[in-house]
């Protein structure tokens, strides 16, 4: 699939079609390779894939398709290192959609598309089933009148590992006395997944149709359990209000302690360290405010893996890889669980669901002594409960 | 009304189609024969099997044994392997030489290719893909339960006026009646009018044989979406109590796995003695397929899942988790049997 | 080569969880439920366009069905389709799959031109599978059910694929015009085009056909054309079962469920 640049002829037509999917994100590239030099794939793959050439073929546009085109899981990582801020993701998304035009994606990405047309998720699953993930918690409708929107979103509210933090989340907040709902079974899919296997001009119909959604609704202060969530909602939508304001509920929780609103009393004694997801740290800045709720938590030690903060190494969920299989041994959380246990930390801690599945699937797969995966609400939510119960729990008792 | 080519006055008798493969009988075949028996005694209805094949006459036998009265046969080496155009042919030539006022197919792939055909050609009344057969206690018309709309629906559905009344039932909702090798009936051979031209399909490759019938199965271990495309335990599972291994739809629609064991509405109805559902949450389209189980065992993380309703033995946790010391304490029992 | 005339038949159902039925009447409510296109259509529609890829020609898109039906039509012309019919009157309600089978036979008459007709194998809701097989024989074609891998030898005009069989598969080729039931599952369905989107709601050609519009016969469509009738309706009824649940750790359990299991070891 790949062509050498060499015999190709460039086409007026076709280079007009690539600046436009590409919004011209790759003009500025001088191609130094830095990009291709530093990609993380390199150090599961054995061999990076050519970023450089696939900015290239942006820049020049060139038909075909470049190899890797699909393995990109938009961490940024080769953006925050680009001599010439390129935007690199936009070239390589904007390459995807041109392929959903060729019809040449991966299996499986048509059919997550379709199941986020015909019921409004990732997972396929009825709209009447959204709310089930709160089963012995109660959580009611939002309404204009609640200090937040808690935006469950498609894991949350389908897978069941990822249902627990948002039960955990709830109690957290509701042991702040926050008043919050959801759009229940009316909760749209974010658009996250559409965005990130490429295909632009639907997740710009979803994000149209979700924005007036919230307006109407009276949103403002909207609270996301997944950092894609937020980045779309702070990013990518327009705010139509004026006072739309999204939050990942790291900064939440923050809020929350600051405003002495939330606090934790008792003590925890456990050794972690935190993951950071790469849409918080290196696409948002996000990096102090979970570790602040973490260490606000008396007992609580953090310890810092090496690549960490805007330096985070990517779990490989991103990028609509969640949706695509990734060999194993290919798993950048197959490198990342090792450098979590190396630090002695007993957990841990992230805060994004595709982190969260990633990591577990590799500790289950490695398997790492007593190493455990949490995510910061179900931290926060066991450093709530009783001295006792928290011993027991943080000691994997229970 | 669309008007059949016979009617009902002219009509007698229940007639069911003998498939057969390779020289072999369809269990589903049998399976009619031995129903339609009970649904005629005591009415006095006669029993007729219609087989089509190139010399498959041995097997009229085990139809009259299974409780056949009469099997017309038709032989010829142009019916050697099903072919629409051929069967279409033939069968309705029978059909309209004999009249019968039932006549039921096996819902198998060439069972419903054939029965939609010829019913369109008779011009009357089929219900598709049966769960039950009765006969209506005062007009004798056929009553044919179908489960509908995936929600626990049932229908009846009877073809008051034109005949045949065709249906089309699945395998494995009637038992297979035993044989009795004493019983007596007559086979007749039907002539063949039929000519190379008149058979338009060309077979270019023809396996079967490989899959497994777990419709016949004894015991089924089934896995759904917790099995997340690992059937290794599963597989160990059912091999190590002489099983077979079944699945829901999701496994399916995930690619994991082809649609040759998948149980339910759109699947295989199973009615294995013990039925070990791992991981699936037990959907009605999914228990329709193995209710029939004489004990029901369900393992399912979630506690609240609708198949613990439809479960002798409810186990609430990650398959994973319980399907290691399952095997090791299935592996210790027959230890101490002896071993199989 | 020559292009092909592809009709792709397709219905449009109601997602099989929406459905419930009302206990006190033995209705079925299908009210403001939630819709889709009958998942193997979908498969249809892909077949039918990566055909016209490959060979040229049309992809004409028909339905029977309400009114509401129309938007999934549209769907279709997104998708990739030429055009669309609907058959959509209430003299075509109620009909079993004898009139249903005629009225999309004549819906097809009046279309035209066609080498293939797709269906897909059945619908979620009805699960006869009997209406494909049946408009091939008010049309006198040919027919290929339960089949995937089709390759059109259009030169000989004719059509391969590969069909399903009890425990098996068989390849078998047929001439066209050839009515096919495809397998669900048979391919992936392409996603819309979000540009074609655009057009097909906007102007996408889509006709509604009325009884009148097309020659049928009144007594042969819709009720009237129906030779069997539904007698009534129940809830499914499931045994009793004993519901045991087993406590303890996952070696307990295994323990306690083998003493229960004993028979059948």
């Amino acid at each position: 699939m790949s062509q050498s640049v060499d015999t190709i002829l460039l086409q007026d037509e076709t280079w007009e079609r690539v600046d436009k999917a590409t919004g011209g994100a790759a003009a500025p590239c001088f191609q130094c390779g830095v990009c291709t030099a530093i990609c993380p794939l390199g150090l599961v793959k054995g061999e990076t894939i050519s970023i450089r050439k696939m900015v290239r073929q942006a820049q020049l546009g060139l038909p075909g398709w470049a190899d890797g085109l699909w393995e990109c899981t938009t961490c940024l990582w080769c953006e925050s290192r680009c001599p010439h801020e390129v935007d690199i993701t936009r070239a390589i998304l904007g390459l995807r959609q041109l392929a959903w035009k060729e019809r040449e994606v991966p299996e499986g990405l048509p059919t997550l598309l379709w199941d986020v047309y015909f019921d409004g998720n990732t997972w396929g699953r009825p709209p009447s089933e959204r709310p089930l993930w709160t089963k012995d918690v109660t959580v009611k409708e939002f309404s204009s009148d609640d200090e937040i929107l808690l935006y469950v979103g498609d894991d949350a509210a389908y897978d069941r590992r990822i249902q627990k933090v948002g039960r955990a989340l709830v109690s957290v907040l509701e042991a702040a006395g926050v008043t919050f709902g959801t759009l229940g079974e009316h909760e749209p899919s974010c658009g996250d997944a559409v965005r990130s296997v490429g295909h632009g001009e639907y997740a710009a119909e979803i994000i149209d149709a979700n924005a007036r959604l919230f307006q109407e609704a009276g949103v403002k202060t909207a609270v996301t359990v997944s950092p894609h969530s937020y980045d779309m909602f702070a990013n990518r939508y327009p705010n139509l209000s004026g006072d739309f304001r999204p939050l990942h509920y790291s900064q939440y929780l923050l809020e929350l302690i600051e405003g002495e609103r939330l606090k934790f009393e008792n003590e925890l004694p456990l050794k972690v360290t935190y993951h950071d997801p790469c849409y918080l740290s290196r696409r948002n800045g996000i990096c102090d405010e979970p570790r602040q709720v973490l260490q606000s938590i008396p007992g609580l030690e953090l310890v810092e893996m090496e690549r960490s903060r805007e330096d985070t190494l990517c779990c490989g969920g991103g990028g609509g890889r969640m949706w695509m299989e990734t060999a194993a041994g290919e798993r950048f959380s197959d490198l990342r669980v090792p450098e979590a246990a190396e630090t002695g930390a007993e957990v841990v801690v992230t805060c994004c669901p595709y982190c969260l599945s990633c990591l577990e699937d590799s500790l289950n797969v490695i398997g790492k002594g007593k190493l455990r995966v949490m995510e910061l609400a179900e931290v926060a939510h066991l450093a709530l409960q009783s001295g006792a119960v928290a011993s027991d729990a943080a000691s994997g008792r229970s | 009304m669309t008007k059949s080519l016979y009617g009902a006055k002219e009509a007698s008798g229940i007639w069911i189609y003998l498939e057969q493969s390779q020289g072999q009988l369809e269990g589903v075949s049998l399976e009619l024969v031995g129903k339609a028996r009970e649904l005629a005694d005591g009415r006095g209805i006669p029993i007729v099997g219609v087989l089509l094949g190139d010399q498959v006459g041995d097997l009229a036998q085990e139809a009259i044994a299974a409780g056949a009265d009469e099997v017309r046969v038709a032989d010829d080496p142009l019916l050697r392997q099903y072919t629409t155009d051929g069967y279409a042919r033939v069968v309705t030539e029978i059909i309209l030489e004999g009249k019968p006022d039932i006549l039921l197919l096996g819902a198998t792939p060439d069972g419903r290719d054939l029965a939609g055909r010829i019913a369109v050609r008779l011009r009357t009344g089929l219900t598709a893909d049966c769960t039950d057969l009765k006969l209506e206690e005062k007009s004798g018309l056929l009553i044919g339960e179908v489960w509908g709309f995936g929600g626990g629906v049932i229908a009846y559905i009877k073809c008051p006026d034109n005949r045949p009344q065709m249906a089309t039932v699945r395998a494995g909702v009637f038992a297979v009646p035993k044989p009795d090798a004493a019983r007596k009936g007559k086979v007749v051979n039907v002539p063949v009018k039929l000519s190379e031209k008149d058979i338009k399909v060309q077979v270019l490759e023809h396996v079967v044989g490989g899959g497994v019938d777990i419709t016949r199965a004894e015991v089924l271990v089934a896995a759904g979406r917790g099995c997340q495309g690992d059937f290794t335990l599963v597989n160990e599972l059912a091999s190590l109590l002489d099983g077979e291994v079944g699945w829901s739809r999701v496994p399916v629609d995930e690619g994991w796995v082809s649609r040759d064991g998948m149980i339910g509405q759109t699947g295989y109805t199973t009615r294995p003695k013990l039925a070990i559902v791992c991981g699936i949450s037990g959907a009605f389209q999914f228990t329709v397929g193995v209710e029939k189980a004489e004990t029901i065992v369900a393992i399912n993380i979630d506690a609240e899942a609708p198949i613990f309703e439809a479960a002798d033995y409810c186990i609430v946790d990650d398959m994973f988790n319980v399907l290691p010391p399952l095997i090791e304490a299935v592996k210790k029992a027959r230890g101490g049997n002896g071993g199989r | 080569m020559r292009p092909l005339q592809i009709i792709a038949c397709v219905k449009v159902v109601p997602k099989p969880e929406e459905v419930k039925v009302d206990t006190k009447t033995m209705t079925i409510e299908r009210g403001e439920v939630r819709s889709e296109i009958n998942p193997p259509d979908m498969n249809v529609l892909e077949m039918a366009l990566t055909l016209k890829e490959q060979h040229g020609g049309k992809v004409t898109v028909i339905a029977m069905g309400p009114p509401l039906f129309e938007p999934y039509m549209r769907l279709a012309l997104a998708m990739g389709a030429d055009e669309a019919y609907l058959l959509s009157d209430r003299a075509f309600a109620a009909a079993d799959t004898l009139a249903t089978s005629y009225a999309l036979a004549q819906g097809i008459r009046k279309i035209g031109d066609y080498d293939l007709i797709l269906c897909g194998e059945e619908s979620s809701d009805g699960a006869t599978a009997q209406v494909p097989p049946g408009i091939a024989e008010w049309l006198e074609t040919s027919q290929i059910t339960y089949a995937e891998d089709l390759e059109v030898l259009s030169d000989s005009k004719m059509v391969k694929a590969k069909r399903e069989l009890a425990g098996g598969y068989e390849v078998i080729q047929v001439p066209l015009p050839c009515t096919v039931s495809v397998k669900i599952g048979a391919n992936e369905p392409r996603f819309m085009d979000m540009e074609r989107k655009v057009w097909a709601e906007a102007d996408g050609p889509v006709t509604v056909w009325a009884a009148s519009d097309i020659d049928v016969e009144a007594e042969m469509i819709g009720l009237p054309g129906s030779p069997t009738i539904v007698d009534g309706l129940a809830q499914a009824e499931s045994t009793e079962r004993k519901r045991e649940f087993l406590e303890g750790t996952p070696e307990e359990q295994a323990k306690v469920l083998v003493e229960r299991l004993r028979p059948y070891l």
